[in-house]
């Protein structure tokens, strides 16, 4: 196993800290699981995101026109 | 011809001229849901009842002069993600048991004012967090999978159990049921349609549009429902349109980007030579093609789960904790493991879709369209978890369904999927178009000529 993988125990206390508490038989697959999304989301890493913000955004009060996307 | 078979625009025609009145149409979709519902399982709700009140009502409205518009008297299907008031919002899951929206949804008030009568409320994957909704079956072949999450607006609108339906769509969900079923699915562009009274998967992902018998019927219920609506933080200020496409179906000047990458890569052959074939009629209609490359396809996705997945758990989050056991284990094991993601993962994404949304901007200055399939393949059989394509991928059957319909997810752009042919085992075929942001007149003049070229297509044949 990757030293970057989560094992059960080590997936059951981030749960806990996130608030979220595992009941034991569940361990395992949820640490399957967040690892197989971890594996996914890893290669944003090999962007270079420079000073590009995140594409979340609100509008601090009505506009009257805002027909772009 | 039956009434429940009648594309929206025709049905319209009809009532609007008083050769058949709502009651007729209703009663006829009525009892076609007699017919395929226990085959199909395409409702969580049937409210015939109610539906037939309504029908009467608009009867008596057309026949004295208070005409409201092509959707008058239409009966529709709603996916259970959308509130009606009065009506339990189901989500298909028992965590919502024993819920009922107190109000409606804006999709759900604008078809009411619009003279829609609604039938039911159908089938999604349980809160949207999947491609295959079980509960439903395939309208072409019951061992199939309906596709998700709208299954059930999919397989209701296929089947002639609704003249229309509404879905929604964060990774694929309205294109994905739309395609497998045979049917036209339209994404509009991120924000065209306010999402306020829908429950919500991935906020800056999640879209709500029609599913129809035809092109020109997505147009007439896309402008129904259009319009900003400030409860809804994504909703664009955009005039109020008639989006029905014009007649012709010639498309000289027009540019059709083909994708030399990504959505041709790990396709089944059926689906490719389909897709290839109704890109070439549209050559033949005048329209010229220019090749793409996709950009930044080794980060799509990445950037769609990066996004989904934290927002979907952050929107579950207390019921996770309350009753987890309520929940189906194949969503509650992603909404836990969403926990276990960081903050940083999260922000990554967004400055992800940002650069995405920049690169295709770029793409989409060279052409009008992108044609491409909707799905990498037809619908699978019921009990099928992955596929195995020629070079050795294994795939799982729900990455697959996302994976070409996610760019139009993380950049907002217009998607419509059209029934484009059947694979030799019967099951259907979708080509999807992309477009500009509030390029959906393109996006709808496209498909129209498409479809006037081509016979008419049947109802599935389930019952």
């Amino acid at each position: 196993m990757p030293a970057t993988e989560l094992t059960p125990p080590e997936a059951a206390r981030w749960a806990a800290r996130a608030g979220l508490v595992l009941p034991a038989e569940r361990h395992a697959a949820v640490a399957a699981v967040a690892n197989h999304i971890h594996g996914v989301v890893v290669v944003l890493r090999e962007l270079d995101f420079a000073d590009v913000p995140p594409a979340a955004a609100y509008r601090a009060g009505e506009e009257k026109h805002d027909g772009a996307v | 011809m039956e009434p429940f078979e009648l594309p929206l625009a025709a049905a319209a025609d009809a009532i609007r001229a008083r050769r058949m009145s709502p009651v007729e149409l209703v009663d006829s979709v009525l009892d076609r849901i007699d017919k395929t519902e226990p085959h199909l399982g395409a409702y969580v709700t049937i409210v015939a009842e109610q539906a037939r009140r309504a029908a009467g009502e608009a009867e008596h409205e057309v026949a004295h002069g208070r005409y409201r518009g092509p959707l008058h008297g239409i009966p529709m299907g709603l996916k259970d993600l959308i509130d009606v008031s009065g009506m339990a919002t189901t989500a298909s899951s028992r965590v919502r048991a024993g819920h009922r929206a107190t109000a409606d949804s804006t999709v759900a008030a604008r078809l009411d004012a619009a003279g829609a009568i609604l039938l039911g409320k159908t089938h999604t994957h349980e809160f949207a967090f999947g491609l295959t909704t079980p509960q439903t079956r395939n309208a072409w072949n019951r061992d199939r999978v309906a596709g998700g999450s709208s299954g059930g607006s999919a397989v209701a609108v296929a089947s002639g159990a609704a003249t229309f339906a509404l879905g929604t769509d964060t990774g694929g969900s309205i294109r994905v049921p739309a395609a497998l079923n045979g049917v036209v699915g339209l994404k509009p562009t991120y924000g065209l349609v306010p999402r306020h009274g829908i429950t919500s998967l991935s906020w800056s992902l999640d879209h709500v549009g029609p599913l129809t018998r035809t092109v020109e019927d997505a147009a007439l219920v896309l402008t129904a429902l259009t319009g900003r609506d400030p409860r809804d933080p994504a909703s664009l200020s955009v005039p109020a349109s008639d989006y029905r496409p014009a007649a012709g179906t010639d498309l000289t000047g027009l540019r059709i980007g083909l994708p030399r990458t990504y959505y041709f890569d790990n396709v089944d052959p059926h689906v490719e030579a389909a897709v290839r074939r109704a890109i070439g009629r549209l050559e033949a209609l005048g329209a010229r093609l220019v090749e793409v490359d996709i950009p930044m396809t080794r980060y799509i996705q990445a950037t769609q789960w990066g996004l989904m997945v934290p927002e979907a758990g952050a929107y579950h989050e207390g019921s996770l904790r309350t009753v987890p056991e309520l929940y189906q284990e194949d969503v509650r094991i992603l909404l836990e493991a969403s926990e276990l993601m960081s903050a940083g993962d999260y922000v990554r994404a967004q400055r992800s879709r940002t650069l995405m949304r920049a690169e295709w901007a770029r793409m989409l200055e060279e052409v009008d369209v992108i044609a491409a399939p909707s799905v990498p393949m037809p619908a699978v059989g019921a009990d099928e978890e992955t596929v195995t394509w020629p070079d050795g991928t294994v795939e799982g059957v729900s990455d697959a369904y996302v994976r070409l319909s996610a760019p139009a997810n993380i950049t907002g752009v217009p998607a419509l999927t059209v029934p484009v042919g059947h694979d030799p085992a019967g099951m259907p075929i979708g080509m999807q178009l992309l477009g500009r942001p509030l390029g959906e007149p393109t996006l709808l003049r496209v498909g129209h000529a498409y479809e006037q070229t081509q016979p008419t297509r049947a109802l599935a044949t389930v019952a």
